[in-house]
């Protein structure tokens, strides 16, 4: 059988991020793949460099358009550790809050990108429906739906009282319904595993070999999780389990990624009961000495690495940005090598890409 | 067989239940939209609370406030919409409270260059 090359991206139906393979075809089976990415560089690094810290909490907002809090949350955290602030507990309550809250709706959105890809349309009509009640929440707390602007460095600009509590706690029960909804649908749904199981799998081996993080590691059963292992805002005062699953396949990912919303609903209702009093920011001063730093947090898709350098004046020397997808990215030739062609959307959506990210 | 066909089954119930509630897209803009409180909107300056002293510009992100100033009370605070990313550090870094967010959308402009408004001018001479 001849071999042929089919080019897919940066702009493809199959494809709804910017990134471009060229895969090499024999009949169905796909035998090789180069990825190319970088269409979406938008040199924010080099941004941050000629703007003050306070302007740069708004630019790296725009790093990612879905986990655009956790990216505000690792530069923040930075920047204290260099001031060398101590942030108030009501503000680290309140910011784990929305890193939560927007590890389920990622994980919403991204369970409904994938049905789509599968050609299982309800269930992405109804998980980006129940994605609206948490963007709902997000956006009362902070007053926008994806850039918040609820971090400031030295605590959090944004409060909840007692009523806007119980309104959300009281939505969080509607959503944890639905939820476990999903959760009994993929469970049970034949149609949803024959195109998922043993789909785009990963070995654990392969995974410490590729340093991949995230729900895609744990879903081989690498047990990796940073809000555990190095506890960063809120999380140390929270009670909360670390999902895994052994199968390394889109199935596997799939329900980690589930259950991690349940998690964090679980997590959610946690925070919104025990959320201390006191004040929201301590002051900070607009010069920041000199010195470097290493600031690591779980994004919704693994762990996120910030490097900020400072050379003592009110901007940084060098912000550097690691991103969880950058080592997803790596691990899809492996991933592709033998697939069925029908199969390359549900092998790209598992690992759930987010190239904006990943180019910056 | 009878598992195949429960896997059928299973989403009727919500499938006849969706039947009857009502849709959950919104009405807008037939139907003004209900936003949050805290909604970031449209910059809205107090030119009466306004001092020039220009921590406004100096922490917008987008460089969307310029102050213009010749003197103490001669100055002029320009903004630009089509610059703007409605952040809001403004707001938050003003020490006099003259800057808001309203909960307001900005209407579109046939033209770019009709979007920047001089928001506050003083032009006091000075004694």
């Amino acid at each position: 059988m001849t071999k042929i090359t089919i080019p897919i991206g940066p702009q493809h139906p199959a494809l709804k991020e910017p990134l471009s393979f060229l895969l090499t075809v024999e009949g169905e089976q796909i035998l090789d793949s180069a990825l190319r990415i970088g269409y979406v560089h938008r040199g924010l690094e080099r941004i941050c460099q000629n703007r003050n810290y306070v302007q740069n909490v708004h630019v790296v907002e725009r790093v990612c358009g879905i986990c655009s809090h956790i990216h505000t949350t690792t530069y923040c955290q930075g920047v204290e550790a260099l001031l060398g602030l101590q942030v108030p507990p009501r503000a680290l309550y309140l910011r784990t809050l929305l890193c939560e809250l927007e590890r389920i709706h990622s994980h919403l959105l991204w369970l409904g990108v994938l049905a789509e890809y599968i050609g299982f349309t309800t269930i992405f009509m109804y998980a980006w429906r129940d994605r609206e009640i948490v963007l709902d929440i997000m956006e009362e707390l902070s007053g926008g739906r994806v850039a918040h602007a609820a971090n400031v460095i030295g605590g959090v600009s944004i409060d909840a009282d007692e009523a806007h509590v119980a309104s959300i706690l009281d939505r969080l029960d509607v959503l944890e319904r639905q939820i476990k909804l999903f959760l009994d649908l993929i469970r049970r749904e034949r149609s949803f595993q024959a195109r998922t199981r043993g789909v785009g799998h990963l070995s654990a081996e392969q995974i410490r070999r590729y340093c991949v993080v995230g729900p895609a590691a744990r879903a081989s059963g690498v047990d990796v999780d940073l809000r555990r292992d190095a506890p960063y805002a809120a999380y140390k005062w929270l009670n909360f389990q670390v999902i895994t699953a052994e199968e390394g396949d889109v199935w596997a990912r799939t329900m980690v990624r589930v259950l991690e919303t349940i998690e964090s609903l679980h997590m959610c209702r946690q925070l919104l009961t025990e959320l201390p009093a006191g004040p929201l920011t301590v002051r900070a001063p607009r010069r920041v000495p000199p010195g470097e730093v290493v600031s690591r947090t779980e994004a919704p898709r693994g762990e996120l690495i910030y490097y900020i350098r400072s050379d003592g004046s009110d901007r940084p020397a060098r912000v550097k940005i690691r991103t969880p997808t950058l080592t997803t990215l790596i691990t899809l030739h492996d991933q592709l090598a033998g697939v069925h062609t029908a199969d390359v959307p549900v092998v790209l959506a598992g690992v759930d890409l987010c190239i904006a990210c990943a180019d910056r | 067989m009878l598992s195949r066909l429960r896997s059928l089954l299973y989403l009727l119930p919500q499938f006849w239940r969706m039947l009857f509630t009502r849709p959950v897209t919104v009405r807008y803009p037939f139907a003004p939209l209900k936003l949050p409180s805290y909604f970031r909107g449209k910059v809205t300056i107090d030119p009466e609370l306004c001092r020039g002293c220009g921590m406004c510009a100096r922490d917008c992100p987008a460089f969307a406030l310029e102050l213009e100033r010749e003197s103490r009370d001669n100055f002029r605070l320009i903004h630009y919409h089509d610059r703007c990313a409605y952040c809001g550090q403004c707001e938050a870094s003003c020490n006099f409270g003259a800057i808001k967010l309203v909960n307001e959308f900005v209407p579109a402009a046939p033209q770019r260059d009709t979007l920047s408004r001089v928001m506050v001018r003083r032009d006091n001479e000075e004694a």
